[in-house]
């Protein structure tokens, strides 16, 4: 079951990241392009444009960007432009793809349910909102050169809505008792009282309509992803059944 | 919950490599989410910022 729990994920990945890496480049990326002349733009970010390669980031409160500094003499390595940066992005969404595969996998086997088409479709709406939606409702999906929290709060704020998503939407569609109902309603909205962090009062130079359409955008592809996974996950785990099956019957 | 529970001879008699198999494709799933997603490695980051930031990890 080892194997092929982690072939299937590793198919459900794959099949996963090449749509969404489609999509990122088409929908996303152009985007996320467009907004970094914005932050290139900031004055406290003059000095970056000596740089030969236009640094992903270059040094918008990060703390250890900070420090190094766009004069320092060896710039932090980043993919170069264009074609190679395509091939990062679609690498990393490939490496994701298949970590949140491997994760549907292991909660749907955790729970005891057997990975039909249906059930993977179920547990991937599951974990779509509970990566993408309830983490976006407090922390919109940004594009660079927006303003922000500090990354650290951010992200715990994150991984807690996440997990106390995953968990409340367990507690409702599992567990089903009034209690869990009850306290997986609770789990769910705390987050949301105690509230994400919030970004510095201040204007940034990004055009709104970018950020909006750019919101929007990453949400749809995160439905895409988790779609994917979850339709993948399910053609797998049963091709996988009927290979091992079929090689049964010959040995 | 009763419909589409596994039956165990539907995964085969060694039922007990079920909870390895979860623990193992939790943690490595983990494990893959936090280098494309969370890890502060500046060329991690770098390499993924793209991808973090349409999937809505928070980033820089």
């Amino acid at each position: 079951m080892i194997i092929r729990l982690l072939s299937a994920a590793l198919a459900a990945g794959f099949i996963a990241a090449i749509v969404v890496t489609g999509l990122e480049l088409t929908l996303t990326s152009p985007l996320i392009l467009a907004a970094e002349r914005y932050e290139r733009a900031e004055p406290s970010h003059q000095a970056a444009k000596t740089l030969p390669i236009v640094l992903a980031h270059s040094g918008h409160d990060h703390s250890d960007a900070d420090k190094a500094g766009p004069d320092r003499a060896a710039p932090e390595w980043q993919p170069g432009a264009g074609l190679p940066r395509m091939a990062f992005t679609a690498l990393a969404t490939l490496v994701g793809g298949v970590g949140y595969a491997l994760l549907l996998g292991a909660v749907m086997l955790a729970c005891g349910r057997e990975p039909t088409a249906r059930t993977c479709l179920a547990f991937a709406i599951a974990g779509f909102a509970s990566v993408a939606l309830a983490p976006g409702l407090g922390l919109p999906p940004e594009l660079p050169g927006s303003e922000a929290a500090p990354l650290a709060a951010r992200q715990a704020w994150w991984v807690m809505t996440a997990a106390a998503t995953g968990m409340g939407l367990y507690l409702i569609a599992i567990r089903r008792s009034f209690i869990a109902i009850l306290g997986g309603l609770i789990l769910m909205i705390i987050p949301h009282m105690v509230g994400a962090p919030q970004a510095p009062a201040g204007t940034s130079e990004l055009p709104a309509a970018l950020a909006a359409q750019f919101a929007s955008r990453s949400l749809a592809i995160g439905f895409v992803l988790w779609v994917m996974i979850g339709l993948g996950f399910g053609w797998a785990w049963h091709a996988l059944a009927r290979d091992s099956a079929r090689g049964a019957a010959r040995a | 919950m009763t419909t589409s529970t596994l039956a165990p001879a539907a995964l085969g008699t060694r039922s007990a490599e079920r909870p390895v198999a979860v623990a193992l494709a939790a943690f490595l799933g983990l494990g893959l989410l936090f280098m494309a997603g969370f890890s502060p490695a500046i060329a991690l980051h770098n390499a993924a910022h793209d991808f973090r930031h349409t999937q809505n990890f928070p980033c820089h």
